[in-house]
């Protein structure tokens, strides 16, 4: 794979300014970050002639959520603070680029008073810090769709000593959309987050979690019917002693399109007693599409545990077979089989309200756009 | 209702029915006994239209249609029901939305209206309960973690609520127990009238104490190779098929 090629169609000049400093002068394949954009064909994502579909946010939802995302919002100096998000041999384009780049804001969800908050990405081009909430817990959506642009947007998420948050996260049509999450993780805290994706073509999202002791950290991802190139990156690490984390993410992979999964658990000698769990599973219904998985364990402490796996799999055909013999269609079939894949992440979303809006949402999704 | 005419069937070049006929009418029971490898199941799977099976010579005509030119989803809406020996596990669908489905199929297929919530739920449990099949278990993945008796009762439940002109029962005796045995064959006889037929498949005459059939055949080695009354059974428990089967 030629880099310098796969990212000349690139005209973001900040991306372009950090790829050029620190990808092309060097040989990409000796640097251990380059080894995290392995399977991101660049270039195929940016030069797909894809006309992507609006989404409009339910209104079902924006009756059960309270819009925080046309608030004025204290600026921040994020750089100065770049000492706080050591990740250990982890580096991100997105990460630096973003932040040159962007003005960024703090919101603080202990300023509002409901417990169902909306953030719509299109209302809000900045980089945004979150301040989780102590008591009571909070659930956050986050909006990022109709995007088409190419300069990532970050995320960042403290979760403060034994804060308890749930964010779930709808990344639908975008063309070209990149997103950086990070998480921070105090003592005793927990964070749920469950990505969406559908009906996008090209994106790439970053997930960082770093954890201290105590800890609960929960990541669930779902892909399905996208277009072009779909990367997901996680990485977290364990630092302190006694935290878990439980990362779920599956991916429904059609029409010649190609989804990567690439995530890892860092756990630090420091942190024994740690408890680290990965799955990724993807489906594949036709020979045409790709999905790559790349589950990564770097343990460094002896007293812990932490297992991967990771499945790619055809639609069964026995099953296709059970559900004809009982006069349901191939068609109405997959549907129904597509959606009992999905179940188990969404299963996971802990707010009931949302959930059933999450799976209302992917039924009619599922249906057609 | 269903004429099977010199049939002959094979797998990757393998033959395994060999100029098979059969004759069932509106209102039969036909039992089909056979040694291990006779063809029992590949005659079933072949009248639901599994891919993989290689139709070499022969005619199947179902209610006066040719079967063999119909989808697998387009024989079960004509009412065709097979009861599986190996029900399939799907993982993540309940067992109550599955059977909805496959009733709203059915009716879409014949023209008529999706049927109510409430009535549904309602005669669900009815045979539910008949069947001895706890309401839990209707929430649950269809088939998932279930014993081998349950999965056979939910074919039953299914094959009741879909009310075919036509089943097949592959092996449906298999791995049941006394209980489960008699409650799955009373589930059979309540369906029975003068309308519809079905075919038992099964390697023992114990099922045919319940679910007393009308006629009886032998088949080995790809046909069948003796017909007879309830009495043919009785008499192969005793003598065993080899005898049988050289006879002829």
């Amino acid at each position: 794979m030629d880099l310098a090629t796969n990212i000349k169609n690139i005209t973001d000049p900040i991306l372009i300014d950090y790829l050029n400093t620190n990808i092309l002068n060097n040989d990409p394949f000796k640097k251990p970050f380059v080894e995290n954009y392995k399977y991101a064909q660049l270039n195929k994502k940016i030069n797909s002639d894809f006309k992507a579909s609006t989404f409009a946010i339910p209104k079902s939802l924006l009756d059960t959520c309270f819009d925080i995302s046309s608030q004025p919002y204290p600026e921040l100096d994020l750089l100065k603070n770049l000492q706080d998000w050591n990740f250990h041999n982890a580096d991100s384009v997105f990460r630096t680029g973003s932040l040159v780049g962007r003005k960024s804001i703090q919101i603080k969800l202990d300023n509002f008073k409901e417990s169902i908050l909306l953030l719509d990405l299109t209302k809000i081009q900045n980089n945004i810090v979150i301040d989780a909430t102590l008591n009571p817990s909070k659930v956050l959506i986050i909006v990022n769709a109709n995007r088409n642009q190419e300069i990532p947007q970050s995320i960042f998420i403290n979760s403060i000593q034994d804060s308890n948050l749930e964010i779930v996260h709808f990344d639908i049509c975008n063309k070209k959309s990149f997103l950086y999450f990070q998480a921070l993780l105090e003592k005793g805290s927990s964070l749920s987050l469950t990505t969406i994706q559908n009906f996008n073509n090209h994106i790439r999202n970053e997930f960082y979690a770093s954890l201290d002791s105590e800890c609960n950290f929960s990541l669930q991802g779902l892909n399905f019917d996208n277009k072009g190139v779909n990367d997901n990156y996680s990485f977290i690490q364990h630092l302190k002693p006694s935290s878990s984390s439980r990362e779920i993410f599956k991916s429904i992979v059609n029409d010649g399109a190609i989804t990567n999964f690439q995530g890892k658990i860092y756990v630090d000698a420091k942190a024994q007693k740690t408890d680290g769990y990965q799955m990724s599973r993807s489906l594949l219904l036709d020979n045409l599409s790709k999905a790559n998985n790349k589950p990564e364990l770097e343990i460094y402490a002896d007293d812990v545990k932490c297992s991967h796996g990771s499945t790619i799999s055809k639609i069964n055909q026995d099953q296709l077979y059970y559900f004809n013999t009982r006069g349901i269609s191939n068609e109405m079939a997959k549907i129904i089989l597509k959606k009992a894949f999905l179940m188990e992440v969404l299963n996971t979303i802990k707010d009931t309200q949302i959930k059933e809006f999450s799976i209302n949402l992917i039924d009619s999704l599922l249906n057609g756009y | 209702m269903l004429e099977i005419k010199n049939l002959h069937v094979s797998i990757e070049g393998k033959k395994i029915l060999k100029g098979l006929d059969l004759k069932i009418n509106k209102g039969e029971v036909h039992a089909l006994m056979g040694p291990n490898g006779s063809g029992k199941s590949t005659l079933s799977y072949v009248l639901s239209g599994k891919d993989g099976y290689e139709i070499d010579k022969g005619s199947i005509s179902y209610k006066n249609k040719n079967l063999l030119e119909l989808e697998v989803d387009e024989r079960a809406n004509e009412g065709l029901f097979l009861a599986f020996q190996y029900p399939m596990e799907i993982p993540g669908v309940q067992t109550s939305f599955f059977l909805r489905t496959a009733i709203n199929s059915k009716r879409k297929y014949l023209g008529e209206p999706e049927i109510d919530s409430l009535d549904f739920a309602k005669s669900m449990r009815v045979v539910a309960e008949k069947l001895s099949i706890a309401p839990e278990m209707l929430k649950r993945d269809l088939n998932v973690n279930y014993s081998g008796g349950e999965k056979k009762k939910q074919e039953i439940l299914q094959m009741s609520m879909l009310n075919p002109d036509m089943a097949i029962l592959d092996e449906t005796d298999s791995g049941l127990d006394i209980d489960a045995l008699r409650i799955v064959s009373d589930g059979v006889n309540n369906l029975r009238n003068k309308n519809n037929s079905f075919l038992v498949i099964t390697h023992y005459q114990r099922l045919l104490n319940y679910i007393k059939p009308d006629f009886v055949h032998i088949i080995a080695d790809g046909k069948i190779v003796k017909s007879g009354d309830y009495s043919l059974a009785l008499e192969l428990e005793e003598q065993g098929y080899e005898k049988l089967s050289i006879n002829q």
